[in-house]
């Protein structure tokens, strides 16, 4: 048989639970030896995709294809293919890690004779060497979610699941667990859902934005990272008259728009908000432009927010939708 | 036949490591010896006739307790995820399951064997009817196991997984004396045929009817057949 280059493949995948549509019509696809960041906020519906292509679920519509099989029909295959980190690691309490590990492996159908070899691996690769005698419920949380990322590497499967693998996790360990999911992208296909920015900018080779259930946008982290930019603000508050202080600072080169709003608590100080290309210094002038003959008495650079991205995209995708 | 067996040892070391199955084999060994002192030397009567009786009672309180967790625990503890995405067909889940379950029975219906000691030291026993006796018990075991295995897959909560079984089990035991109220001879037929209690009592008598055997492989085998059928419904 020869091997697909695409390793997960959804063909406008649609679901619905009841009268209420999770997903609508997500295409998307990810192959062998590349990593692609899944980035939606809470409930965009990556945890219900994820389960569709781990097999958990089934789409109501569209189709799933993972390592060449079909989700709906072979998923039994497929699993073989398939290591999966869902939201909540899935552990058994009351076993100690080694023995937790252990019943996976064999599951998975490693070798009677490489499984201590295959646990050492992944005990090594996920830092477990200190608690791999202990019970399950023993551990802390950062503990937990990488005996969830072990189990989910053993018997190296072409196809990594990891859904949101770094919750939970301290910066160091974070650290440690990109490095593991970078490693094995190498060579596997990897498909990283998360809602935070930085991490699918840092980690993956393209980047698939959800929200509420729509596919928004698949970019690279670079496209994601001028889209952030894109979206800047400056926010300030000053006091003057609100006409000058516009017609001020959107003669400053950058400014796109600027928006005066008067405070509620009091009437004289205004509220300046102003989005801004991504010129290097441009709250610099701004803030010369106002104190220079009005008082200013705050002024901040809003750093890019994964919902600003979105409004961005969401920008973007939903006008087309109007005109039809 | 590796997946069934990986789910069997897993089943065995989670049995083996929490507190429930020690309280549930603890609790019927306590009642099997009280059952089996009172009945032998209060009444001075050498047969496990009545002993064989109120263990089969027992055994249904005691068997939802043990099933209670086998999936119920896995939805709550976020286990089924792992279960329903592993290379695992459905119907090796349940089976290996259900194995584990049935050797624990098995471990437990050994174990009262201590109480035939004094039977065989002071008095002359039937073997065969203890034998047959104890046959019908396992099989009775095991009807209620599948059971209570089935209405653990349709509920998170382990404790109304433990009462709905715990219902149902004693509904079969008692429909039995439902009987006579019916005037219809099929519906007497019927009831007669459903009782568990009934098919127990031939057993107990040493009357090891190929009938009652299939019953109770056949209600174990319907239940199990819907717990896979429930399982890949669910996906």
């Amino acid at each position: 048989m020869n091997f697909p280059s695409t390793a997960i493949a959804l063909e406008s995948v649609s679901k619905r639970y009841g009268s209420r549509n999770i997903i609508h019509d997500v295409s998307f696809s990810v192959r062998k030896g590349e990593i692609v960041g899944f980035l939606g906020p809470n409930g965009a519906g990556k945890t219900t995709t994820m389960r569709m292509i781990a097999g958990f679920t089934t789409a109501t519509s569209g189709r799933v294809t993972v390592a060449g099989y079909d989700m709906a029909t072979q998923n039994e295959q497929a699993a073989r293919s398939i290591g999966y980190l869902p939201e909540q690691p899935p552990l058994y309490d009351v076993l100690e890690v080694s023995a937790y590990l252990r019943f996976v492996a064999k599951v998975k159908g490693v070798a009677r004779s490489s499984v201590p070899a295959e646990l050492d691996r992944v005990i090594q690769a996920c830092r477990l060497e200190a608690v791999v005698t202990r019970e399950i419920y023993k551990l802390s949380k950062g503990y937990r979610q990488r005996v969830g990322l072990a189990q989910a590497l053993l018997g190296k499967p072409e196809v990594l699941l990891l859904d949101e693998p770094t919750a939970g996790l301290d910066p160091g360990q974070i650290q440690e667990t990109r490095e593991v999911i970078r490693a094995f992208g190498e060579d596997h296909a990897v498909l990283l859902s998360t809602h935070i920015l930085p991490e699918v900018t840092l980690i993956c080779q393209r980047v698939a934005i959800i929200n509420n259930g729509r596919l928004l946008a698949i970019d690279s982290p670079d496209g994601l990272h001028r889209a952030s930019e894109q979206t800047n603000r400056v926010s300030l508050l000053a006091t003057g008259p609100a006409d000058a202080m516009r017609d001020a600072i959107l003669l400053i080169e950058g400014v796109r728009a600027v928006d005066i709003r008067a405070t509620a608590d009091r009437s004289e100080l205004l509220s300046i908000e102003c989005h801004v290309d991504a010129v290097e210094g441009i709250e610099a002038a701004i803030a010369r432009a106002v104190a220079g003959r009005w008082s200013l008495h705050r002024l901040e650079r809003q750093q890019p927010t994964l919902e600003n991205v979105f409004l961005r995209y969401i920008g973007e995708t939903t006008s087309p939708d109007k005109s039809s | 036949m590796n997946g069934v067996l990986a789910i069997y040892q897993k089943e065995l070391a989670t049995y083996f490591r929490s507190p429930i199955a020690y309280f549930v084999i603890a609790v019927f060994l306590l009642g099997a010896g009280y059952f089996f002192i009172y009945n032998i030397f209060m009444t001075g009567i050498g047969t496990m006739d009545e002993t064989f009786q109120s263990m089969g009672i027992l055994l249904l309180t005691l068997m939802p307790v043990m099933t209670m967790r086998l999936f119920s625990g896995e939805y709550s503890g976020r286990t089924m995820e792992l279960l329903m995405t592993l290379p695992l067909k459905p119907w090796q889940v349940v089976v290996g399951k259900y194995l584990g379950a049935v050797t624990m029975l098995v471990l437990m219906t050994v174990a009262t064997a201590i109480n035939l000691i004094p039977l065989y030291l002071y008095g002359t026993p039937e073997t065969s009817t203890i034998l047959s006796g104890y046959f019908g018990f396992l099989l009775l075991g095991m009807a209620c196991l599948a059971i209570g295995q089935f209405f653990s897959a349709l509920t998170q909560n382990q404790i109304i997984a433990a009462l709905i079984t715990i219902s149902v089990l004693l509904g079969f035991w008692f429909i039995g004396h439902v009987q006579s109220f019916q005037a219809s001879v099929v519906l007497r037929g019927l009831f007669g045929y459903l009782s568990f209690s009934q098919h127990f009592g031939d057993f107990i008598r040493g009357l090891m009817r190929s009938e009652a055997v299939v019953f109770y492989l056949v209600v174990s085998a319907i239940a199990l057949t819907l717990n896979t059928s429930y399982l890949k419904w669910q996906r």
